[in-house]
């Protein structure tokens, strides 16, 4: 920093240039000194240097001497708190956090030491014959039992303090203990105040002294002043001998700190906000019992309860092994019990048409046995009989079910269909139910549909099944078809040696028409008949019808009963060429019997379908 | 919360206690004025919206007999002067003892003279006169009635607003 000495503090000399050179000789150096201590002054940073080289040391000083520099740091340090805490609480979160835990823990800590005290107390008081008395005099006196309680074991307690302000004898501050008598505490303070000059005024030859203490009844005023404040304390019972001093000491401290509102005070209390602190310092109690050893007993109970809880716990745990144990050895019997019965049942298993669905564990017979059984299947009680098993160890308890196994299917096709014995029944790879044998045609037409809407029956093959009539009938209709009539030229009757074959041709059909009605099929005949082709067309074919007709009528004189279609056959006929016949042929002038068996109702001859 | 001490003084049975009874509110019995000197009462008010306590020092009346305890003026932030009317000689009494609260507490320290009985000013002896001679003199001076109970809340109000 440079210096202007013309602008400076120094009053300017005169102007006299010999005398300014004189100065120079001879104050050279002292003014070389004094500007150097001018620099040094004006320049903050060299101020700031030199501070810092000593302020540790001027604090440690200062705080060794007296409270006022903990007194003049508070309010600052205080502010600068509560500014960095609006501004940054994250970061005081972070150191307070390694804090808290312990701190909570000692609160918890001593919460129930103080509820342990309070619990052995409330006993004492409650079940002790000292207890008792006092609950007796309670009732006596109509007293609640705590004031009771409190008058006999209470030494001292501080229930108020006040802080008030000499002079005027304004309440500062005040504070009452939770269950104090306490009146206003403003009037009460200007009260104490006025009953102090009062006493002061009454004894006018000590004009220094002071009221020290005011005693009524069990209660003591304690007062401890300073012209500028005094505490008074309200306490119940004797005080012990330090609290005076540990009073002046608070006052003392309260005098540092609060010198400045004090000194000014003009009934403002805003500034002893924070005297609080200082007061329920000075809050304590004792009762006659605290020192007192508890009973035996008392002491004991704790320990007998921690032993109570202990031995609870233990026998608690105990039950939960052996519950634990006996559900596992009743898991194990369990187990064991159904593999038993898995076993003793396993002919009920394997028999067809049976499922067991669910046993009841018990320890012993009967046992409870839910069973789904086919009707088809046999009882159970036949199953196990069958295997030398008593059945009357189980109570069966039956719901019914279809069942797919093959056998009971097969059992099921036995007792609708009813095949006869001739008839075999088995089983291939792929369901289908085949059947070999011989059985009646009409059997087989009604087995077929009813057999296929059983339960478990998915397909039907008879084509092993035949029936033996058929093969007769066969024979019997070959015979006849065999039968060949011939006629002469012309003539629409049979030539004389032929006429013989109808009546054997007669008695084959009335055989047949017989068999089929037994078969349930209807027969009939069809009766071609043929000319020789030669001279006209129109007569061939009317010849050919005629002897068709002659033949039928023969054959039902002879006794048949059959239906008959008659044809005539033209020359439009495929037959002569096929048959190989030449115009003229003798052996072409015949008749031809076709025999149709078919379903009854149905006559129709196949010819016609083609 | 801001306290503020003020006193009453008076001659003997000018009506000070009466005056104020049934405006402010006291723990303690009128026997305090006989036995100690001094009876405190308490009146919370709201001047201009700031919240005042007024402890009132309620101090036993001066007589021929009797002086009063100047060591309860001591603090005092404001005081009233209470004359009866009909007594006119309780006036000087009162100026008597303003001169005393003025050595004491200051000339500056607020304070009223509360003329009572104001309702039977017919029979006042205490002249218009000398109520305007008290205002040029810079006096504050107010006509009161304990029985009518006139002014009276008046009286605190302008001497709280005083004080603050």
């Amino acid at each position: 920093m440079t210096h202007n000495r013309a602008s400076g503090d120094t009053p300017p000399l005169p102007a006299n240039e010999d005398l300014e050179a004189l100065r120079g000789l001879l104050f050279k150096r002292e003014i070389a000194l004094i500007d150097q201590l001018r620099e040094r002054l004006d320049d903050q940073a060299m101020h700031a240097r030199d501070v810092s080289n000593v302020v540790a040391e001027a604090l440690l000083l200062r705080a060794h001497k007296d409270d006022r520099l903990q007194v003049a740091l508070e309010p600052i340090v205080e502010n600068l708190f509560q500014v960095s805490l609006r501004k940054n609480p994250h970061r005081f979160t972070n150191v307070l956090f390694p804090l808290m835990g312990p701190a909570i823990r000692k609160s918890i800590a001593e919460t129930f030491r103080s509820m342990l005290e309070s619990f052995n107390k409330s006993i004492e008081m409650s079940f002790s014959w000292q207890g008792l008395r006092w609950r007796f005099e309670a009732m006596r006196t109509g007293k609640p039992f705590s004031e009771i309680v409190l008058l006999h074991t209470l030494v001292y307690r501080v229930e108020q303090v006040f802080f008030i302000h000499s002079e005027t004898g304004l309440e500062i501050a005040h504070v009452a203990d939770e269950g104090a008598d306490a009146q206003d505490a403003g009037m009460v303070s200007a009260m104490l105040t006025a009953i102090q000059d009062f006493v002061r005024d009454c004894f006018t030859g000590d004009k220094d002294g002071e009221l020290e203490s005011l005693q009524h009844g069990e209660y003591i005023f304690l007062v401890e002043k300073d012209p500028r404040a005094y505490i008074a304390c309200q306490i119940r019972g004797t005080p012990p001998s330090g609290f005076r001093e540990r009073v002046r000491s608070a006052l003392e401290n309260m005098l540092i700190e609060y010198a400045e509102p004090l000194e000014s005070f003009s009934g403002d209390t805003a500034p002893f906000a924070t005297a609080d602190r200082y007061l329920n310092s000075l809050f304590i109690s004792r009762f006659v019992d605290e020192d007192k050893p508890l009973p035996l007993w008392v002491k004991a109970l704790p320990v007998l309860l921690l032993l109570g809880l202990a031995g609870w716990f233990g026998f608690s745990r105990y039950e939960a092994y052996q519950d634990q144990r006996e559900a596992v050895r009743r898991e194990e019997a369990k187990k064991t019990f159904y593999t038993g019965m898995y076993a003793a049942l396993e002919p009920l298993r394997d028999e067809p048409g049976f499922m067991v669905a669910d046993i009841r564990a018990r320890d012993e017979a009967p046992w409870e046995v839910r069973l789904l059984r086919d009707d088809l299947a046999r009882t159970p009680e036949a199953v196990l009989a069958e295997k030398g098993l008593d059945s009357s160890r189980y109570v069966f308890t039956i719901v019914p079910y279809v069942s797919y196994e093959r056998s009971i299917v097969a059992r099921r096709v036995h007792s609708n269909i009813h095949p006869p014995s001739s008839v075999h029944m088995t089983f291939g790879d792929d369901g289908t139910l085949y059947f070999s044998g011989t059985a009646p045609m009409e059997w087989m037409l009604q087995a077929r549909q009813e057999a296929l809407m059983l339960p478990g029956v998915q397909a039907i093959d008879m084509q092993g099944v035949t029936d033996p009539r058929m093969e007769r009938l066969t024979l019997m209709v070959q015979s006849v078809e065999r039968i060949a009539v011939r006629f002469p030229l012309g003539k629409d009757i049979p030539v004389p040696g032929d006429t013989a074959k109808l009546a054997e041709a007669v008695n084959t059909l009335v055989g047949i028409e017989k068999l089929a009605a037994e078969m349930g099929t209807a027969a009939s005949l069809t009766i071609y008949g043929h000319p020789d082709y030669t001279g006209q067309e129109k007569r061939n074919y009317e010849i050919s019808q005629a002897r068709a007709r002659i033949i039928a009528a023969m054959l039902y004189a002879k006794g048949s009963s059959l239906p008959i279609a008659l044809y005539g056959m033209g020359a439009e006929y495929a037959y002569k060429r096929d048959n190989g016949a030449s115009v003229g042929d003798e052996s072409s002038r015949r008749i031809e019997m076709k025999v149709h068996l078919a379903k009854a109702g149905d006559a129709t001859p196949d010819i016609l379908r083609k | 919360m801001i306290n503020k001490k003020i006193c009453m003084l008076g001659a003997f049975s000018v009506g000070k206690t009466a005056l104020v009874q049934r405006y402010v509110h006291s723990i303690f019995s009128d026997k305090y004025l006989s036995t100690v000197g001094v009876k405190i009462s308490k009146k919370e008010m709201s001047v201009d919206g700031t919240d005042v306590t007024l402890v009132l020092w309620d101090m036993e009346g001066k007589d021929l007999y009797v002086d009063v305890n100047i060591a309860y003026l001591r603090g005092a932030m404001g005081y009233f002067l209470v004359v009866d009317g009909k007594r006119k000689e309780t006036l000087q009494v009162a100026l008597d003892l303003r001169n005393i609260a003025v050595n004491l507490v200051g000339p500056k320290v607020p304070h009223t003279i509360l003329l009572n009985k104001a309702d039977i000013e017919s029979e006042w002896e205490v002249t218009e006169e000398d109520i305007a001679s008290l205002q040029a003199q810079g006096i504050s001076v107010l006509k009161t009635s304990a029985k009518t109970g006139l002014a009276v809340e008046d009286a605190f109000i302008c001497l709280a607003r005083a004080m603050l």
